[in-house]
């Protein structure tokens, strides 16, 4: 009897341990596997980042990014090293070619799968970055590729970080900081850095987004107040530096009006603009496919007890928008609400 | 006449993939149309059966058949869900899409709301985008008249190159037009030439940079320029479907169907 | 010709080049063109001459969704469609119980006459024929009347204005505003509810709304609710206010429902399936009048006959388990008082009794016959004939069993919050294909219910009420 159930316990351990799939064992080598490619990815990632900052990276500056211990990174580099990515010389360590075009890989994934939650999952820009600093080592090279297609082979990340292109070029971000901007004059925001995760939350709290224009009103010492959407902003020297600009060109095409669909008070009436540049994806689609093309009137309908959502006339139909999407519809009111009707 | 030859006819058997049974049935024809336009009463109407109808978008969220009989013939009727486009990825969107894409309806009826027609007409013109064989079903007619809206529906008939029918189902008036409508268009008595939505110059310089190497690829794929938007959009099905060899498999069916679909058209001209 | 010149890579190779070389905003003007060539359609066929059907429909809305309306004319409504299932329930079920008792009698009386042996007639009639009567008698007035009255809010279009008003609630607890529209089928049956929730297109979302689907008392639990809220709550008023008692207590414990979806879908939204609402767009139709014929079709034989069929394809062989658990004996006592004496502890500490949990495991197949169960439990070999209107019903179980308003409250509770019927079940592992979600969806009510019936036993236990 004692003997039976030890048995069966035994066996038990066994097919807990050594089942094929779902065994520890399996699972631990699974994990031994992911973390040493997420690992080298991420070297990579680090070497690549300090040649665009013309530096050469090194032990050290590895090992602190990636808090790993000296002999961990050792390891680490060995193995890029082995795979010929990576060539260690006297003022510390350099991609190769093929090494350079396998951080870009690693790039691209990143951005892309931020396109793809902003887009598509709506999720807030905040959290875009640690998600992706975890998918980007799982997508296949054929996962990303329909990825890039079905978000429309974007160009950009949602923070405004160029993306890779297939082929292994990116193109150039071509801004300048905040700071180095001419007071008065307007700039289009190209691209806001994700870390560290403190500075990009203050980003955030001040309501900034890429391809938003922005104004520095007064240019202090210490501190820059902007103007966005009418409303000003205060803003550290510190915090401006990780926000980068440029000039406004024609072919970005902006909406002049600063009119808002959710600004429109009940029973107004207003011409669609356009939607705004940071609504992507799903919910643009969205919005387009419910006739929220540009010249088409837009009627406020209905509220109801808590202010949200709110019900629109459109194209001969009552709908429902919530607050987040009917900002994205950027409106040309009209005068009053009687009399005023589209030009066809 | 000739169901035997139809339950060996590749169509047929992408039909029955599909989980539409076309036993005993000559022709399939697919319902579509924006939610809440009266699209299940439209079926009920024509099947004898008793879906229910509630007015709430979405309701019917399951696919429904049923079969109607006309001039000796029997008529698959397959309700599709209610969607207002075919281009988001919304998974209703994508079974309307696939069935029209994949299932080649010999007829697709498409029923929209007289009281908002111009938003009910972009789903008609993407409809009449993936396939020629369409008739418009303009249904709430009495609604419509209620709210002071009166529709021409030979104006619009004329102007979409499809057949444009205008009904009050829930009384059943207009059925008959509807159904003689969908006969002449299924059997391929009515000709019909869909008007085509001409996109921006650029858009259609690389329609016509991609549709030679679809043909090249799928000859006789019937709506080469929708698969050629659509991958230019990045649609992953199509995508998936075209790397699969589904969509070369679709052709292929086409190009055998085809005299199938001759011999049908002479039978019925020399019945009558 | 070549067999194949062109490969499907190639195809897709070209086009992400193309692609490439086109404007960024190639979808936008996809869309635009569509529905500028709409427009211009549409304005050839269209003749328009003023708009005052729209400016009445509009009106209603303005009333129905109203900043400071809107939400009470909800709670009236939905009290009233309760208040007219009681009121007019009352009468056909005490009928029809008289008259399914009196064949009962005689049936069992001409068995016994015939020379049938004692356990066959007892088997048949006392089992699963009395099974039955109590399903039908219970739950077929109240159905053939809520079915209807829901179904005309339904096609006159209301259902679209309370995922309106209520969305704000929702996004709060990261859910979707259409999921209202998924608790409002759930009212009928909850496993229709569970299909319904296909309407919500985010994955994350669809799975709150099927997993809290169940808070909303479907047709099989209303019995026990209405029965409830009459013997215990509208005993408590005034004769002419109690219709109007029991509507109040039954609307809220649909508040109270509605609070828990909102509560476990809040705190789901911050754990398991934790993300962000997203993008909501409800297209709210014209009103329409509803065709009555079509309506009492749909909601009698489609809902009412639907739902009363399965109802009674389970009460038949759990009339013949409860006859057979009350007259097969063990060791002296019978298999039901053993069980029941089994089950009675921990009835007690959640302010239950044993009956009635032995009532919610036979019923596991199919809510509707709880309140069957817990009767033929408590009765015994009585004659039902004694036993058909709510004063009787409220004599045996305060009178013979001890109930108290406790016992009522938790009992309501327990209705409200337990774990889905079967078919729900299957239905979520269908919609879910996941056996996690679907455990889930089954033991997180269950836990629940017995959490929050413990809570307030212990608290009016402890508390000098």
């Amino acid at each position: 009897m004692n003997a039976l159930s030890i048995g069966v316990a035994a066996a038990l351990l066994v097919v807990i341990l050594a089942a094929p799939k779902f065994g520890l064992l399996a699972r631990w080598k699974r994990h031994r596997a992911y973390r040493a490619k997420s690992r080298s990815e991420d070297a990579l990632k680090h070497i690549l980042a300090w040649q665009h900052r013309s530096k050469l990276a090194s032990l050290e500056s590895l090992a602190g990014t990636m808090g790993l211990r000296p002999a961990a990174v050792l390891r680490v580099v060995a193995g890029l090293q082995t795979a010929g990515w990576v060539e260690s010389g006297a003022g510390g360590i350099a991609l190769t070619a093929s090494g350079e075009r396998r951080a870009l890989e690693v790039v691209r994934a990143h951005r892309l799968w931020e396109r793809h939650l902003s887009d598509d999952a709506n999720m807030p820009m905040g959290k875009l970055h640690p998600a992706a600093e975890r998918a980007e080592h799982s997508l296949s090279r054929q996962q990303v590729a329909e990825l890039d297609a079905h978000l429309g082979h974007p160009q950009h990340d949602p923070h405004g970080d160029p993306i890779p292109r297939p082929d292994g070029t990116i193109s150039a971000l071509n801004a300048v900081s905040l700071n180095e901007w001419p007071a008065g004059r307007p700039a289009l925001i190209a691209h806001l850095e994700d870390e560290p995760q403190a500075v990009f939350r203050q980003i955030l709290l001040a309501n900034l987004r890429p391809m938003q224009v922005v104004r520095v009103a007064e240019s202090g010492p210490n501190h820059l107040a902007v103007e966005i959407d009418g409303r000003q902003h205060r803003i550290e020297r510190s915090t401006a530096a990780n926000i980068h600009v440029r000039e406004i060109r024609p072919q970005d095409a902006l909406p002049t009006e600063r009119t808002r669909l959710s600004d429109l008070v009940q029973g107004a009436c207003g011409e669609v603009a356009g939607l705004s540049p940071d609504c992507q994806g799903l919910s643009r689609r969205r919005l387009l496919d419910l006739g929220l093309t540009p010249g088409t009137r837009v009627e406020v309908a209905l509220d109801n007890t808590f202010g949200d959502p709110r019900a629109f006339r459109v194209r001969g139909t009552t709908v429902a928008l919530r607050r987040q999407q009917a900002e994205q519809v950027l409106i040309r009111p009209f005068p009053s609400s009687d009399g005023a009707e589209t030009a066809p | 006449m000739n169901t035997e030859a139809c339950d060996s006819c590749p169509a047929h058997v992408q039909m029955a993939k599909m989980g539409v049974d076309i036993a005993n049935c000559d022709h399939v024809v697919a319902l579509a149309g924006n939610p809440n336009t009266g699209k299940s009463s439209v079926f009920n109407a024509l099947t004898g059966l008793r879906q229910h109808v509630g007015n709430w978008t979405g309701k019917t969220v399951t696919r429904a058949e049923g079969a109607f009989g006309y001039g000796g013939k029997r008529y698959k009727l397959v309700d599709l869900p209610g969607t207002y486009s075919l281009l988001s990825a919304s998974h209703d969107e994508e079974i309307s899409r696939n069935f029209l894409l994949f299932g080649q309806p010999d007829c697709t009826v498409v029923v929209v709301d007289a009281t908002a027609l111009e938003r009910n007409l972009n789903l008609v013109l993407q409809v009449l985008e993936i396939t020629d064989r369409a008739v418009v079903c303009v249904n709430l007619m009495d609604e419509a008249k209620r709210k002071g809206i009166e529709v021409d529906v030979r104006s619009l008939s004329r102007d979409l190159g499809v057949p444009a029918v205008s009904t009050v189902a829930r009384t059943k008036e207009g059925l008959s037009d509807l159904v003689a409508s969908v006969a002449g268009v299924a059997c391929g008595e009515t000709k019909t030439s869909p008007s085509r939505v001409a996109p921006p110059a650029e858009v259609q310089e690389a329609i016509d940079g991609l549709v030679p190497l679809i043909q090249g690829m799928a000859p006789g794929l019937p709506s080469a320029r929708w698969v050629a938007l659509r991958l230019l959009d990045g649609d992953h099905k199509v995508r998936e479907a075209l790397l699969s060899g589904e969509l070369a498999g679709l052709a292929d069916r086409q190009r055998q169907a085809a005299p199938l679909a001759a011999s049908r058209i002479k039978a019925i001209a020399g019945a009558q | 010709m070549t067999p194949v010149s062109v490969t499907p890579q190639a195809v897709l190779d070209r086009s992400d080049e193309l692609r490439r070389g086109l404007d960024g905003s190639f979808r936008d003007s996809m869309v635009a063109s569509l529905y500028q060539r709409a427009g211009e359609l549409a304005g050839r066929s269209v003749r328009e001459q003023g708009a005052g059907k729209w400016d009445f429909d509009q009106r209603i809305d303005r009333i129905l969704t109203s900043r400071w309306l809107g939400l009470p004319v909800m709670l009236l409504l939905l009290g009233a469609v309760f208040w007219v299932t009681i009121l007019g329930a009352n009468v056909p079920s005490q009928m029809l119980a008289n008259g399914f008792f009196a064949v009962e009698a005689a049936a069992a009386g001409w068995f016994e006459s015939m020379g049938a042996p004692w356990w066959l007639t007892g088997l048949v009639w006392h089992g699963i024929f009395r099974g039955l009567a109590w399903v039908v008698s219970v739950m077929l007035p109240p159905m053939a009347i809520f079915f209807p009255v829901f179904t005309i809010l339904e096609d006159l279009g209301y259902l679209p204005r309370v995922a309106f008003n209520l969305d704000w609630l929702f996004r709060k607890a990261g859910a979707h505003g259409k999921q209202a529209l998924t608790m409002a089928m759930g009212f009928g049956c909850n496993a229709a509810g569970v299909t319904s929730t296909r309407i919500i297109d985010s994955p994350r979302e669809r799975l709150l709304a099927i997993l809290t689907n169940n808070f909303v008392p479907c047709n099989g639990r209303f019995p026990t609710l209405i029965m409830l809220a009459v013997i215990f709550v509208a005993a408590a008023v005034p004769p002419a206010a109690a219709a109007f008692a029991a509507a109040a207590a039954v609307v809220a414990v649909v508040l109270l429902g509605v609070c828990f979806t909102l509560g476990v879908s809040w705190a789901l939204s911050r754990s398991l399936l934790s993300g962000e609402a997203s993008a909501f767009t409800l297209e709210m139709p014209p009103y329409r009048r509803p065709s009555i014929l079509r309506i009492l079709y749909t909601s009698l034989i489609d809902r009412t006959i639907f739902v009363l069929g399965r109802a009674m394809l389970t009460a038949a062989p759990a009339g013949a388990l409860i006859w057979i658990l009350a007259n097969v004996q063990a060791g002296g006592t019978t298999l039901a008082d053993r069980s029941i004496s089994l089950l009675e502890p921990l009835g007690t500490a959640i302010g239950l009794d044993g009956v009635i949990l032995l009532a919610y495991v036979i019923a596991i197949p199919a809510n509707e016959i709880v309140v069957p169960t817990m009767l033929m439990c408590y009765l015994g070999g009585a004659m039902m004939m004694d036993i058909t209107t709510y004063e009787q019903i409220r004599e045996v179980l305060v009178g013979q069993h001890g109930w108290t308003m406790l016992t009522a409250v938790n009992l309501m509770l327990f209705s409200l919050l337990h774990n889905p019927c079967a078919t729900t079940i299957l239905t979520i592992w269908k919609e879910t294909r996941s056996a996690r979600w679907t455990a889930l969806g089954a033991l997180m009510p269950l836990g629940l219910a017995f959490l929050v019936c413990l809570a307030t036993a212990q608290a009016v236990r402890l508390l000098p009420l």
